[in-house]
């Protein structure tokens, strides 16, 4: 396997390797080539290896491509035919048989091939003619690094949103403003999660909008769309499902963060390296719970122990990506990433980042001491007994590492380059590393940090999130235009980047390059602060517009990529449950702490503890995202079951009666219906909605059954 | 897989889905609705739903479909070379153990079959076994995953969300992909719902996990506080308001299958519950499953709800033998006599009985039933007072019927004493093409776009539909 390696991975090793009489050899395999093996080849090979099809990814019309090897590894190793896979499987020792359904190759034939490789399995001439050999996808070059998301920011001169649109729009204008009483429930709901109290219009439009990022219900609301990007639950997943009692902290920190509002890069240094900048600080602490909250299995056979472990910290670097860089580098795992200049290298580079990092219980002692979790428990309720601490899950170095039913360590002192993912292909040891083509120069020094004398980490998060906020010469600018793209996202319901987690090849386009680098750069000028950003879209006329229908518009631009009109969207399914409760006059503020299964819980979806195996079966149906993998943007469904819960589920007709008692204050009847419709939609009924609900109660209705009809219209769901 | 002028957002707003991929076809050209009843791709068989009899925890081929006469005549004697790390427990490594259980030889086939399935034998001649399947793991969810979804990490789609991603579904009043775990309290699969997630694929295509116990179904039933003739008062008015603000709306497409969905859910209230209704069915037929049998009524139960589901359109249905692990299901570490006889008894009247039913109706040529679970068992000894066997993952047998597969055929061998997967061997992935084509179902062509990668259930090392298993 070494030897395979040594010839995948450069050049210079197939030279070491190279027999003293080579060139002799290879003048007679030339001849070999020439006389038989070229035609061979041709015949038996080439259709699905280069010719018609890639399959296996192996590619043999030059010898470049041949050299390479596919997705099964090396397939020839030059002068070496025992040791060549291709071989084996031509004389049918190995699965897949070759040549693939056809019989098997005359032995002469196969010696000739295995005489060929013996030589050094020269080519005089490609096999197909003309052909050149496939650009090496382990190379990152300069022309990669023209790919627009891989560019330094443009510096775009603008004064506002709006004008840039307009330079865009084709000729289209701003479709008008939105009512008023229609822009401030579109406002609360963006920016808080709940409908508008009755009276909210009396405030001017931009003091509403600095009022509710003021608020303390815009974290709980914005800290949910950064919990699909996180993967973010509360159990292990896999067998057991454990519970993880002191995940929910994460949870906290980046409500609290987004309240803050903590500058950007701070909240992505935290999360990758927060023990690493404030050891002592439990929101920094807390952070790291980013990078703990995938997925682990609960119980590893010996032999899995290790491919266990790279699963692991796969999920790390996986989440990272997609979260903060828009990029999927899990794809390098097994094989250089086609599509993007990701090559496996710089996969395992990143990789080794997170050697020697684990989820870790600790203790935050009052006196501020920070140990690790010593479990007593309280024999009675059989629950952990912690006093005078706060104790928290980290994903971290230098603590007791959280340890499952292993028959191995919690992790390996060394991270190596596994070809096709496998353990039990280990070439050399990975040392830490970046993306190339978002290092400019490739200079690790730059951003190396080294812990101080005495600590237990190893400092290379935090050298990671050095290089990732790095606007000049790191990731930083790509950073900058995900997360803005992020909030343009959740503000129209898409982005400016239709496809939040892939700013690569495969992902969909930038509508509005320019405007996202300006807003890019603004929040990069801005100290990284993200409120002055939602202050900048909100106060646009771009989010401003109505959402009336307007067809010659939707004909020019069927995917509003120009963002001339504002598309309604339905809720999450948070805020229709939060929605719901808010209007029953239920819901419970009490911010922070542990969740609850509890499907009659009062308080904001938000703090639903998240158990794989047990999701909020009411959440789900709106939609909720499987917590495994980072969640861009969710789809919006609309099935049966939705409609069955708020028919039939005793919440919902428990937060109807509710929202009945509420109106009860009102006095007659058409009182009633009034104060209904501007809870629940921010505005009076029409004279016809005022009738059918008269008409409705009149009927023998009870004023319950009329207010779940109200919590399940296609209005109280929707944004307009 | 993806429609040319709509948004994946449109698409998806404008199906039903999950429950039934309730289409709301009325509504709905079917050319630009991917989730509608669709057209099979014609690459292989003809099964329009599939029943997976899922023999959770790894039972062992050489007690059941793979019979190894050599392994008796070893009995006792070491299997040199053996790697103990080969199954889950090092320590505990026997000797080769021959099978407790007698063999014979049935039907035209002359297939032999273990004692244990005395009344499932008797169809050998419309089973098609698969002897040579080999897996990627030794441990339950890893290769439970492995099995369900083609991967061993948690969070993939599984094949019933793949089959009913490509197919859609045909009820209007029920779940198109349903799923049933062991009713006797011994727990779930390992990994429990991840094994019927639908992973990347939009969450309507997860399998609707029936309840054991109580409704099998959230939120069907009228809440107290309400009278069926109140609810449809309420959906009337619901109805008439929705359509008054419909008009001008930019997304009337969208709010307009909303409307249908209330519709959809009231109807289903009567019918999910006439689906599940055992006891309408005739004496002979429940007396034909074992259903009123203590031993087997529960899983009789299950593969009769099966067959009602078959009929009335339901795509994939999974149904799970046994619990969690270990002596709660075919994971048979401890008395492989004893914990295989158990399940056996327990599903081999029914399963006997649902080819029997599914052919006289004339539905067992449209309808695939696999049995099968993650993996397969050591032909060598776990030791203990009661000899058990540990999980092999290199070598298990599997048989499909109906659905168009090859009766009384037998494709592919383990070696001698069944260790080892020799002759056409059939990865996992292997066998999830040749499920997919049985369900006319192109797995190169079943496709969908996720973290920038056109992903599919087979994944990228290029698997081969076994196509000898297809009449």
């Amino acid at each position: 396997m070494r030897i395979l390696f040594q010839l995948l991975v450069a050049g210079s090793a197939l030279a070491a390797n190279l027999p003293s009489d080579h060139a002799k050899r290879m003048e007679r395999g030339l001849r070999l080539f020439d006389d038989e093996v070229a035609s061979t080849l041709k015949q038996h090979c080439l259709k699905c290896h280069g010719g018609e099809k890639v399959k296996s990814d192996f590619d043999l019309t030059t010898r470049e491509d041949l050299l390479r090897g596919g997705s099964h590894g090396a397939a020839v190793v030059p002068f070496d035919s025992k040791g060549s896979l291709i071989m084996a499987l031509v004389r049918h020792e190995k699965e897949s048989n070759m040549p693939d359904g056809s019989p098997k190759l005359p032995e002469a034939v196969i010696a000739k091939l295995a005489a060929w490789i013996d030589d050094g399995a020269p080519y005089s001439s490609p096999l197909i003619a003309g052909k050149k050999p496939k650009k090496d996808p382990g190379v990152v070059t300069e022309e990669d690094r023209q790919w627009w998301a891989f560019q330094p920011l443009k510096k775009v001169q603008a004064k506002s949103i709006d004008e840039l649109l307009l330079k865009n729009a084709k000729g289209m204008t701003f479709a008008p403003p939105a009512e008023k009483s229609v822009l401030v429930r579109r406002l609360y709901l963006d920016l808080t999660g709940l409908p508008p109290p009755v009276d909210a219009d009396a405030m001017e439009l931009p003091a509403l909008v600095d009022r509710l990022l003021a608020s303390p219900q815009h974290g709980e609301r914005w800290a949910r769309h950064w919990l699909d990007v996180a993967r973010y639950a509360e159990s292990t997943g896999f067998e057991q499902d454990y519970d993880r009692p002191f995940a929910f902290h994460y949870r906290d920190f980046v409500i609290r963060a987004l309240n803050e509002d903590m500058p950007y890069d701070q909240f992505v240094k935290w999360q990758l390296a927060g023990d690493e900048y404030e050891p002592k600080n439990p929101q920094a602490l807390a952070a790291t719970g980013f990078l703990g909250a995938g997925v682990f299995p609960s119980q590893i056979t010996a032999n899995e122990v290790e491919r266990t472990r790279y699963d692991a910290m796969d999920d790390m670097l996986s989440t990272t990506g997609n979260a903060m860089l828009g990029l999927t580098i899990g794809c390098a795992r097994c094989h250089d990433n086609k599509y993007d200049p990701i090559p496996t290298a710089d996969y395992y580079a990143m990789l080794s980042t997170f050697t020697t990092t684990t989820r870790m219980n600790v203790d935050i002692h009052r006196d501020g001491r920070v140990t690790s979790a010593v479990t007593t428990m309280d024999a009675k309720k059989n629950t952990p007994v912690v006093k005078d601490a706060t104790r928290m899950m980290i994903c971290a170095e230098g603590y007791d590492p959280i340890v499952m039913h292993t028959q191995g360590g919690p992790f390996f002192d060394k991270t190596f380059l596994l070809k096709r993912g496998s353990t039990d292909m280990k070439d050399r040891e990975a040392t830490q590393g970046f993306l190339q083509v978002l290092s400019r120069p490739q200079d690790f020094k730059r951003w190396q940090w080294r812990p101080p004398e005495g600590s237990k980490s190893s400092g290379r998060r935090r050298t990671l999130s050095h290089w990732i906020t790095d606007v000049d010469h790191g990731a930083g600018a790509l950073l900058a235009r995900v997360i803005v793209n992020r909030l343009w996202q959740h503000h129209f319901g898409t982005g400016l980047v239709p496809t939040p987690n892939d700013f690569g090849k495969t992902g969909t386009p930038c509508t509005q390059p320019e405007l996202l680098d300006w807003l890019a750069g603004r929040l990069i000028d801005g100290g990284w602060k993200l409120k002055p950003i939602h202050r900048l879209i909100l106060n646009s006329r771009a989010w401003q517009q109505s959402s009336a229908r307007d067809a010659a518009k939707e004909a020019a631009d069927p995917a509003n990529g120009l963002f001339m009109r504002f598309v309604p969207c339905r809720l999450e399914a948070e805020a229709i449950r939060d929605s719901m409760l808010a209007v029953s006059g239920r819901l419970d503020e009490t911010l922070f702490g542990p969740g609850t299964r509890d499907e009659n819980s009062r308080r904001r979806s938000i703090y639903f503890n998240i158990k794989r195996s047990q999701l909020i079966g009411s959440l789900v149906a709106f939609d909720l995202p499987e917590p495994l993998v980072s969640q861009g943007a969710r789809p919006t469904t609309t099935v049966a079951p939705q409609a069955l819960i708020l028919m039939n589920s005793p919440q919902a007709r428990s937060w109807a009666e509710g929202l009945a008692a509420r109106l009860q204050a009102a006095g007659d009847g058409q009182g009633q219906i009034t104060l209904a419709y501007q809870l629940c939609f921010h505005r009076n009924p029409s004279a016809a909605e005022l009738d059918a609900g008269l008409a409705f109660l009149k009927s023998g209705a009870s004023p319950a059954d009329y207010c779940q009809v109200l919590l399940s219209l296609n209005e109280f769901v929707y944004v307009n | 897989m993806h429609p040319p002028t709509l948004s994946r957002r449109e698409m998806l707003a404008r199906t039903g889905g999950g429950f039934g991929m309730l289409a709301l076809a009325s509504m709905l050209e079917a050319a630009q609705n991917p989730f509608a009843p669709r057209a099979p791709m014609q690459v292989g068989g003809r099964a329009k739903s599939i029943i997976w009899i899922f023999t959770n925890g790894g039972p062992s081929q050489v007690d059941t479909w793979d019979y190894k006469p050599e392994l008796a005549r070893r009995d006792g004697q070491t299997l040199e070379g053996f790697d103990p790390k080969t199954g889950f427990f090092p320590g505990s490594v026997g000797g080769l153990m021959k099978s407790p259980f007698g063999f014979r030889q049935y039907g035209q086939s002359g297939t032999w079959c273990s004692d244990l399935f005395p009344k499932t034998s008797m169809h050998v001649d419309k089973m098609c076994f698969i002897h040579s399947c080999w897996t990627g793991s030794n441990n339950h969810s890893p290769a439970l995953f492995m099995m369900n979804t083609g991967a061993t990490r948690m969070g993939y789609p599984c094949v019933g969300s793949w089959v009913t991603y490509g197919l859609g579904g045909e009820s209007d009043s029920l779940p198109s992909f349903v799923v049933m775990s062991d009713p006797l309290n011994r727990g779930l699969p390992k990994g429990s719902a991840a094994n019927w997630g639908a992973g990347f694929l939009p969450s309507v295509f997860q399998g609707t996990w029936l309840k054991p116990s109580g409704a099998p179904i959230d939120n069907l039933a009228v809440p107290a506080s309400l009278t069926p003739q109140r609810q449809r008062a309420q959906l009337d008015l619901m109805a008439r308001l929705n359509r008054q603000a419909l008009a001008g709306s930019a997304v009337e497409s969208e709010l307009n299958a909303r409307i249908e969905s209330f519709e959809l859910a009231y109807r289903m209230q009567t019918a999910a519950p006439e689906a599940f209704a055992i006891k309408d069915e005739p004496e002979h037929i429940r007396k034909l499953y074992g259903v009123d049998e203590k031993h087997c009524g529960h899983f009789a139960t299950q593969c009769l709800t099966a067959r009602r589901m078959v009929e009335r359109g339901v795509r994939f249905i999974q149904i799970y033998s046994g619990g969690m692990e270990n002596q709660q299901s075919w994971d048979g570490h401890r008395d492989i006599l004893g914990n295989h006889s158990g399940f056996a008894a327990e599903s081999d009247q029914p399963v006997a009985a649902l080819i029997s039913d599914l052919e006289q109706r004339g539905l067992l040529d449209q309808t695939l039933v696999i049995w099968g679970g993650e993996f397969g068992r050591l032909p060598i000894a776990q030791k203990g007072a009661q000899p058990g066997r540990d999980h092999n993952p290199h070598a298990f047998t599997i048989w499909m019927c109906g659905g168009g597969v090859r009766g009384g055929h037998h494709h592919g061998e383990s070696d001698e004493i069944g260790f080892k997967a020799v002759l056409d061997r059939v990865s996992v992935h292997d066998l999830h093409a040749t499920i997919l084509a049985a369900a006319g179902l192109d797995h190169e062509r079943l496709t969908f776009k996720f973290q920038g990668l056109d992903q599919r259930l087979t994944g990228v090392e290029n698997p081969k539909v076994v196509k000898q298993v297809f009449a």
